[in-house]
């Protein structure tokens, strides 16, 4: 599904990412780990096709060449990025955001666009799985929102949007136990053997919840070791230190 | 700079002497220093006498015989109605009210008089001012619908500017939401010069909203005056996007305690069009409370201008007075001008004022992106919820919509 072979990312003359490869296949969940400053944030800003980087290697997604896509032609095509920090957008309802962003990926798939009262049934019904109080989908987007509706919130989106590959940048900081159980059951739920997860995380906590096919270690741009869901356990006893 | 104005009193009809010497000495004071520039403090960030004299080759007063034309009714919610064309009173409808407590009529010119001195061009309105209306609601009366105003002008008004008067009282205890809506998409350049006069008795409530509807090529310019008894109430929205040129100069005079006033206004700015507004808050005596937001998203080479000032009379004790503008800059050739004013003689107020001005947040326009929204519609997204926020406090849920939807036309550009 997604192959990135050799990547490298500069931005702002600060050289980031320096020669990544990874190989991601449907129904395979994969965990980046690694500390602060490693690049882990970039990566997934590059996936995303965030402004401002400069890149060379190859990304190819479902045998597309990534770096042709614009943001929204990525997330059309089925790329989904949980932000770390999730924007808080005034003015905007929460509600309309939902439907056009649902909308925009079901035109861009040729599918028929969802009329109000279908869409929201179906958002209704996806926000309850996930313990979101419909209040919160009348109000501004993201704003006054506690981080851990936040990260629901990018939860419910991914559920709705249906991406073929799911990256969660740190989706597990900033929330408490219930909250983390709540994000994880709602990935776990929606994990099938089609569409795959790419879990940046600094902790192993929410690998105790979600358990990936692999685990990477990213350490200066690169990945320096791959494992099985053990490494992360391992990790947690002795640092990333021990690596490098 | 080549004249290019040409005003004569002749044109008007049935003028009695007085009024001939009175509208002639106007036109002398006017014609001592003509339209007003930048030289003049209160219009040094809209440069009248110059963008008139690059935009028209010779203004004249119009003698035409406003006539009626067809027109379509807002049918989003139930109002009442009058038709203005060039400023003169057409029609009138009030079926949803009780019809003795409500007075309309032309303004008239030989028993009212509304005569500010405070620039040119109300000297030049106090010279040639023709039609407009007044209106007037009865004590305890409060309207069960909304009252739309629909003003409209000629096709032949090119290079010609219109003059009118035009005076509210709403008395005591009385209500009135009063869509002020300009229906006009004429490529002719013509100006519009109007004076208004609002006086809101004790307990009144006035809500106005002043919407442009269709691009055009008009340059409007609109004095008006607020005189807020005890207790009363005043609401100001502001969705004129559309025009070549507005200046809203507005004066409220919070004459009695406990008067609330407040101007809210969202504009989406294309091309080269300019607009000002202008605020003048009075707070006259104690505990009167006054809020002021004004919004604007510039694009291309526009010009969005906000002078706003505060006066705190030594006798307004506990005085609550906000002002604030937040102006969104889309091309390196906008550009947006704020000048806050307090000027304060009481000392036991809260007063405050902020003003912003930046581009659109791109790391939000990423965030939408990321969920499949193109570019474009990401744009609109945010400058819609940028300026919408203006209207956030309104309950009235079916001309809300439709305020939502206009100003989603504006943003759209027409």
């Amino acid at each position: 599904m997604l192959k990135i072979k050799n990547l490298d990312a500069t931005i702002d003359n600060k050289h980031i990412l320096k020669g990544l490869n990874l190989n991601i296949k449907p129904g395979e969940v994969h965990a980046i780990m690694g500390p602060n400053g490693s690049g882990k944030s970039t990566l997934a800003n590059v996936l995303s096709g965030k402004n401002g980087y400069e890149t060379k290697g190859d990304i190819q997604f479902n045998g597309e060449n990534l770096n042709e896509l614009s943001t929204e032609e990525r997330a059309q095509k089925g790329i989904f990025l949980a932000f770390q920090y999730p924007l808080e957008i005034p003015g905007v309802n929460t509600n309309i955001f939902l439907k056009t962003s649902l909308n925009a990926v079901r035109k861009a798939k040729g599918e028929r666009e969802l009329d109000t009262l279908t869409f929201l049934k179906l958002i209704k019904e996806k926000a309850s799985e996930l313990g979101i109080d419909e209040k919160f989908l009348s109000r501004q987007l993201n704003v006054g929102f506690s981080g851990g509706e936040k990260k629901k919130n990018e939860i419910l989106q991914m559920k709705l949007l249906e991406p073929k590959l799911s990256i969660l940048d740190e989706t597990d900081s900033g929330l408490d136990i219930d909250a983390l159980r709540i994000v994880a059951d709602g990935v776990n739920s929606y994990k099938n053997k089609d569409n795959a997860f790419l879990i940046i995380t600094h902790y192993q906590r929410l690998l105790d919840y979600i358990k990936p096919d692999f685990i990477h270690v990213l350490s200066n741009g690169k990945i320096v070791k791959t494992g099985d869901a053990d490494l992360g356990i391992q990790l947690e006893k002795t640092g990333y230190t021990s690596l490098s | 700079m080549q004249q290019f104005y040409d005003f004569k009193i002749e044109k008007i009809k049935n003028l009695s002497s007085e009024e001939k010497i009175l509208r002639k000495k106007n036109l002398e004071l006017f014609y001592l220093n003509g339209f007003p520039s930048k030289k003049d403090e209160d219009w040094k960030f809209t440069d009248l006498k110059f963008i008139l004299g690059q935009n028209f080759t010779n203004i004249v007063n119009t003698d035409l015989i406003p006539k009626e034309r067809p027109y379509k009714l807002i049918n989003d919610f139930e109002h009442n109605f009058i038709s203005l064309v060039n400023g003169k009173l057409i029609t009138k409808s009030f079926d949803y009210e009780e019809k003795d407590k409500i007075f309309i009529s032309n303004f008239d010119y030989k028993n009212e008089i509304i005569s500010h001195r405070e620039n040119t061009l109300n000297f030049l309105n106090n010279a040639l001012a023709q039609d407009g209306f007044s209106l007037e609601i009865s004590k305890n009366y409060k309207l069960k619908k909304p009252l739309v105003i629909y003003n409209h002008f000629s096709n032949s008004l090119k290079e010609t500017i219109v003059n009118n008067k035009n005076s509210i009282i709403l008395n005591e205890n009385s209500e009135l939401t009063l869509i002020n809506f300009v229906d006009n998409n004429s490529e002719e350049n013509f100006m519009v010069n109007t004076m208004e006069d609002i006086k809101l008795k004790k307990n009144s409530s006035l809500k106005k909203f002043f919407i442009n509807n269709t691009k055009n090529n008009a340059y409007f310019y609109k004095y008006l005056k607020n005189d807020l008894e005890k207790n009363s109430n005043l609401e100001n929205y502001i969705l004129s996007s559309g025009l070549k040129l507005n200046k809203l100069d507005i004066e409220v005079n919070h004459n009695e305690e406990f008067s609330n006033s407040c101007i809210f206004s969202a504009l989406n700015l294309l091309n080269s069009e300019h607009q000002e507004i202008k605020t003048r808050i009075n707070h006259n005596a104690p505990n009167c409370h006054s809020y002021q937001k004004i919004k604007n998203v510039l694009n291309n080479e526009s010009k969005g201008v906000y002078q706003g000032k505060i006066f705190v009379k030594n006798i307004a004790q506990k005085t609550d007075a906000y002002q604030l503008s937040r102006a969104l800059i889309l091309d390196d050739k906008a550009e947006f001008d704020a000048k806050p004013e307090l000027e304060i003689y009481a000392d036991d107020v809260k007063c405050s004022h902020g003003s912003t001005s930046g581009s659109i947040d791109l790391d939000s326009i990423h965030y939408l992106k990321s969920r499949g929204i193109p570019e474009k519609e990401a744009y609109q997204m945010l400058i819609n919820g940028f300026l919408c926020e203006v209207l956030e406090k309104l309950n009235e849920n079916n001309l809300k919509k439709f305020l939502l939807q206009k100003l989603e036309d504006q943003i759209h550009g027409h």
